[in-house]
């Protein structure tokens, strides 16, 4: 230590070994945690993809190569068609924005309406490479990406709509702002089980509870909710369209999976609404003046200060919403029951049975790493959405 | 990965402009209060809001208090509160041995978490050494990933069929070191080290400090509420954590709360009143901690999720 006074200029060698001495410091600080998130973060997900790779029922068996995930797509060219267009929504995204810009002006018309044809070519992509995967796939698998993707599309856009509002009439001149940010959060806090095991109990098929009463009073007959298989748009129009059929992806989701949603809504709505509160608390009042002596109405000054300030908050949330829906499993876990069959089965509950019910190690295994991929590729497009507009400012 | 450098710059931002905001926002409650006509509206809204968010908790109380028979009539109230429902559900469910397990192993968590990623956190904000963004890019990066995706692993790893250390099925150290350290917590901290001035550290080693000595004699001091709102986030993860529990623990012995009532509800059936009183029993210690620490832990939430 005496080496280190500051009268003493210290040598070359000198200042090597003290600088190794931080550097053993720092890494025996990093070490434990980075120890900790490794092997149980990190290392996982290449042992899954090992472990997809080879028949392991319990216990390991002969290297299969790629066969799970032959089975689980039934199409090669269906899977190629279904990610390539995912794929190209991002191209489409860069001809319409980035692609031809020269100068200030944004995109020329005719790169807009090269962006517009591959979205359109994205689109039909999409859904003739799911058409192929499903008519020769894991249909149980395949069933509850649709059940994902309609979980995730079906709370998170309602939950941030919701929170925004919210946030924006707290962060009003009222009285009692603490009382209600602390009521919305309560769900948040609250254990998924619980809430599952209060929400299995409210939308219970049961005439006498909340649920059915609440229908009740307007006049509705009582629904079977959590027990309910059939989609809701049969339920709606089933008897205006005696004959349609109501079956495939835009029949919508079962009305169970409906109740997942509206759990998903109320758990969430308000963790994102104080965060936007944070927000909004950060956007400095001098531009709403500078706005109003413009001229700018309280709708103009939303929609050209609030929101586009608040785009890094927003892209924040949906990427985490959109996360934490792909991962959900405790609240499905709990609300599933044997009425309620395969409703709310989204790709984690489906990947949990392969696993625990089927012994089927390592097609679980490939499944989680197709929704890994899956996950993978919806930040990156939240990020060419909302993450070039949230830099921008 | 490419833009985080203006991520974090504008981390930084946010950070400085956070710091105007709250006397701003401290100002602006502070103001007489006048009831507004204008106003009617956003009461009226806000208040639909917080009885969407508070009716179902509501509802567990109440059904939590009611006999076998309210349960099954319409009735919003018991006529008489059944408190003995809790006696009840405690005994016939091993409530008290769940209830034990779940602090323990909160407390362990917490106590792993606060350790490993102060320490990590302070070298990310600190110490220059070769790979540090390296090191910290590839553990945020973890935050992305679900654990649906690695629980099967880390499941073969814990029964020891990866690594030959022997099976920790049903044992504490299964539910506690796979979350004793995570990239959340440490970006959290990191974000308030680095605020803290290097002349503190200069002084620090003229006296004859190391990196170990600073941290803990100066740094933890300073970063009570930011350590603080770790301790809050990582008692609600580790309280809420179900899946992974559900996967290793097999008999009742280290079985944590959530799992217990998971368990509890398949056996309860019709008994809806015990049902809830179970739930009540789950929920309680979450909501308690909640109240008393609100305003920190609302405050905290918000800070770090805009830091996100």
């Amino acid at each position: 230590m005496s080496t280190i006074t500051p009268t003493r200029r210290p040598t070359r060698r000198r200042v090597q070994a003290r600088e190794r001495r931080e550097w053993l410091t720092a890494y025996l600080f990093v070490l434990p945690a980075t120890l900790v998130i490794a092997v149980f973060g990190l290392f996982p997900i290449a042992y899954s993809v090992y472990m997809s790779l080879h028949r392991w029922r319990i216990r390991k068996g002969d290297f299969i190569g790629l066969s799970n995930y032959t089975s689980t797509f039934g199409d090669w060219w269906g899977a190629a068609a279904f990610f390539g267009g995912l794929l190209l929504i991002l191209v489409a995204h860069w001809l319409w924005t980035d692609a031809f810009r020269g100068d200030r002006q944004g995109a020329p018309t005719y790169a807009k309406a090269l962006g517009a044809l591959t979205l359109l070519g994205a689109g039909v992509a999409i859904a003739l490479g799911w058409g192929l995967m499903m008519e020769a796939g894991n249909r149980v698998y395949l069933n509850g990406l649709v059940r994902t993707v309609y979980y995730g599309f079906g709370s998170v856009p309602i939950q941030i709509a919701l929170a925004l509002v919210l946030a924006t009439l707290l962060f009003q001149k009222i009285r009692g702002q603490q009382l209600f940010r602390m009521l919305y959060f309560l769900p948040y806090v609250t254990p998924a089980v619980a809430g599952a095991a209060i929400f299995r109990n409210i939308f219970s098929p049961r005439e006498e509870r909340l649920a059915n009463q609440v229908l009740g009073w307007v006049g509705i007959e009582p629904q079977r909710w959590l027990f309910e298989t059939r989609p809701v748009s049969q339920l709606l129009f089933g008897g205006l369209f005696p004959d349609a059929s109501f079956t495939g992806f835009w029949a919508g989701p079962s009305l169970a999976l409906v109740v997942v949603i509206l759990f998903g809504i109320w758990t969430y709505t308000g963790y994102n609404a104080v965060i936007f509160l944070a927000g909004l608390g950060n956007i400095a009042p001098e531009l709403y003046d500078a706005a109003a002596i413009d001229g700018a109405d309280k709708r103009q000054q939303f929609r050209f200060i609030t929101v586009p300030l608040l785009a890094p908050v927003t892209f924040y949330l949906t990427v985490l919403g959109f996360i934490g829906t792909f991962q959900a499993f405790t609240h499905l876990y709990v609300m599933r029951s044997g009425a309620t069959r395969d409703a709310v089965d989204t790709a984690s509950i489906v990947i949990f049975d392969t696993f625990y019910r089927r012994n089927d190690f390592s097609m679980a295994a490939a499944q989680s790493v197709i929704l890994f991929v899956i996950i993978l590729i919806l930040t990156l497009m939240q990020n060419r959405f909302f993450g070039r507009r949230a830099l921008g400012g | 990965m490419a833009d985080t450098t203006a991520r974090e710059r504008r981390t930084a931002e946010a950070a400085a402009v956070e710091a105007q905001a709250a006397p701003r926002t401290a100002r602006r409650t502070r103001e007489p209060f006048e009831l507004r006509l204008a106003h009617l509206p956003i009461y009226f809204l806000l208040i639909v809001g917080a009885l969407v968010s508070v009716t179902p908790f509501f509802y567990m109380l109440s059904t939590s208090l009611m006999t076998l028979g309210e349960t099954i009539n319409r009735v919003p109230l018991p006529a008489s509160p059944q408190w003995s429902n809790y006696q009840v559900a405690w005994s016939e469910a091993n409530f008290a041995l769940y209830f034990r397990n779940s602090v323990i192993i909160t407390a362990l968590v917490i106590l792993g978490v606060l350790v490993t990623c102060t320490l990590a956190a302070y070298a990310f904000a600190r110490i220059r050494f070769p790979g540090r963004e390296a090191i910290f890019m590839v553990l945020l990066a973890t935050l992305m990933i679900p654990g649906t995706v690695t629980f099967i692993p880390n499941l073969l790893m814990v029964r020891g069929q990866i690594v030959p250390w022997g099976s920790w099925m049903n044992t504490l150290p299964a539910l506690t070191v796979p979350f004793m350290a995570t990239a959340f917590i440490i970006f959290l901290l990191r974000q308030f080290f680095v605020s803290i001035p290097n002349e503190l550290y200069d002084a620090a080693v003229i006296d004859g400090a190391g990196h170990l000595r600073f941290l803990t004699a100066v740094v933890v001091p300073m970063s009570k509420p930011v350590l603080m709102t770790a301790t809050l986030l990582t008692f609600v993860t580790s309280w809420n954590e179900f899946l992974w529990p559900l996967l290793v623990t097999t008999t009742p012995q280290w079985r944590p709360l959530g799992v217990g009532l998971y368990t509890f509800l398949s056996e309860a059936g019709p008994e809806t009143h015990l049902l809830m009183a179970g739930t009540v029993i789950t929920v309680l210690p979450v909501l308690v901690v909640y109240f008393f620490t609100q305003k920190q832990f609302t405050e905290g939430i918000a800070t770090s999720g805009l830091k996100g």
